[in-house]
């Protein structure tokens, strides 16, 4: 198996399998039907939310979404955030076993922390092409920080 | 109930909206504890953030004299500042009940501190404070009754010896029309009780001439005036005469009930996060406090794209939404909007350092 890329945020390595897609929205999709992706966060997402303890959707399975579209809402201790699909495109099912308890993100958000099955209306990110925009992203967010502390 | 002069601290107990009934129970079951406790008088009155100006339960806790403790479904911050928007003030006193994952741990070295003072720098602060102390206690900080009670009784045996009665009946007698009005403050068994047969749909007459007066929901900005720089960013932004200037020519929300429901456009361009919407959905917009232990980080604008827009876009777009609805034209960038010198990231953004990488 390809080794996983990695992204340091600081001093934290967050690590993108090689083996699958990827979304600037900071997800990974894995082919597991034609044209079917299962999506998840990536390990980008888990490090800034950290522990999730809520997790809501607010569209039905087998929605038909826009790009940008609210599907749900996650909490963290430290963190809320809407969340969005990786493009437009139709959700079809939501993991069953996040519905009862959504700490499976943290535990395995590869694997079996998965979020929804997704059939996206585009072509996903290559592991490479979302590596380079986490550069640019992650940057722009430590620009801000610096930029508002030094304000403060 | 006669005026006397013992140290009573007066617990407000501000309402939830609607009738939740696992905040009415919490609501119920601390009046009910408070009610046996020496030292305490405890009222219930409607949500503090919409009684109007003139509402009786808003002239009730104006009339409490020495110290106060208000209680809502509220940020601190945000029960603190629609309170002083109402001309109820007093030096704000800690609270170790809080929403924040951490209590705050300054300690007051200098003991008598007459003079606390949260004001940010450039903060204008507030006007003619009393010196009696007023503490804000979010109803989230918890859901068990005993921590709210613990923390009361703390407060209440801490309390400076201040000769001053709870609330001063007579002066209302004497002269306030408005009296009758208030006396039910005075009674919260008899409100407690009236408030169970309401919910029961079982009010008696008796019980509905009790109750307060209803209140709507409301939307309108609330101002921080320990964070307010009195830029007027807001009141040249804001083109539907929300704001205006008192007679020091301080920013003031002038015309509450001319603002847009769900908008929060001049909170968004307020470059000191000053103005604060108590029930908008984003915790630094409701006034979760702007300090790394309370606020939880809206990771919004990350998972919805990096494209996304600033606080000034969404603030333009939001505004022009409600022109539009109004009949009026949109007018984008042009009016209202000065030339920032800072990056236009969401500010909530900013927290992400709390997260320590």
């Amino acid at each position: 198996m390809q080794q996983p890329f990695v992204f340091m945020m600081g001093q934290y390595e967050a690590q993108m399998p090689a083996d699958r897609m990827y979304s600037k929205r900071h997800l990974w999709l894995q082919s597991c039907g034609p044209q079917i992706y299962r999506v998840g966060f990536t390990a980008y997402s888990v490090r800034l939310l950290q522990d999730v303890y809520f997790l809501e959707w607010s569209v039905d399975e087998g929605a038909v979404v826009r790009d940008r579209q609210e599907i749900g809402e996650v909490e963290s201790a430290k963190a809320v955030s809407s969340m969005f699909p990786p493009s437009a495109g139709t959700i079809l099912r939501f993991n069953p076993s996040l519905l009862r308890d959504p700490s499976g993100i943290n535990a395995d958000n590869y694997g079996s922390g998965w979020l929804y099955e997704f059939r996206p209306d585009g072509e996903p990110l290559t592991a490479e092409q979302y590596l380079e925009h986490l550069r640019t992203a992650w940057e722009d967010a430590q620009r801000t920080i610096k930029g508002q502390m030094n304000e403060g | 109930m006669s005026a006397s002069a013992t140290n009573t601290l007066t617990v407000v107990i501000s309402q939830a909206q609607g009738r939740n009934p696992a905040k009415r129970r919490l609501e119920d079951d601390l009046a009910q504890a408070l009610l046996a406790e020496p030292g305490i008088s405890v009222t219930l009155v409607p949500h503090l953030y919409d009684m109007s100006q003139n509402h009786s339960g808003l002239q009730f806790v104006r009339e409490v004299r020495g110290e106060l403790l208000v209680l809502g479904w509220l940020y601190e911050r945000a029960i603190r500042w629609t309170l002083d928007r109402a001309g109820v003030r007093g030096r704000l006193a800690e609270t170790l009940l809080r929403t924040a994952d951490e209590t705050a741990d300054e300690d007051d070295e200098d003991g008598d501190d007459s003079d606390h003072d949260d004001r940010q720098p450039g903060g204008i602060g507030s006007v003619d404070v009393p010196d009696r102390a007023l503490w804000c206690i979010d109803f989230r900080a918890s859901d068990k009754c005993e921590d709210f009670v613990t923390e009361i009784r703390r407060i209440r045996d801490a309390g400076q010896q201040v000769d001053v009665a709870g609330f001063d009946l007579l002066s209302w007698i004497g002269g306030n029309p408005s009296a009758d009005q208030l006396q039910r403050y005075l009674q919260p068994e008899r409100l407690l009780d009236a408030r169970r047969n309401s919910d029961g749909g079982a009010a008696s007459l008796e019980d509905r001439a009790l109750l307060p007066e209803d209140t709507g929901r409301r939307w309108y900005p609330v101002i921080d005036y320990s964070r307010c720089t009195n830029c007027m960013e807001c009141i040249d932004f804001c083109l539907f005469g929300v704001y205006g200037v008192d007679a020091l020519d301080r920013i003031l929300v002038e015309q509450q009930d001319n603002c847009k429901k769900g908008c929060p456009a001049c909170s968004r361009v307020c470059p000191a996060n000053a103005i604060i919407f108590p029930h908008h959905k984003t915790a630094a917009i409701a006034g979760a406090d702007g300090e790394v232990s309370g606020l939880k980080i809206d990771l919004t604008k990350l998972f919805g794209g990096d494209e996304g827009e600033s606080a000034i876009e969404m603030a333009v777009k939001e505004r022009d939404r409600e022109l539009i609805l109004d009949g009026r034209d949109a007018v984008g960038m042009s009016v209202g909007v000065r030339q920032r010198h800072r990056e236009q990231m969401d500010q909530l953004l900013a927290d992400l350092d709390a997260l320590q990488f």
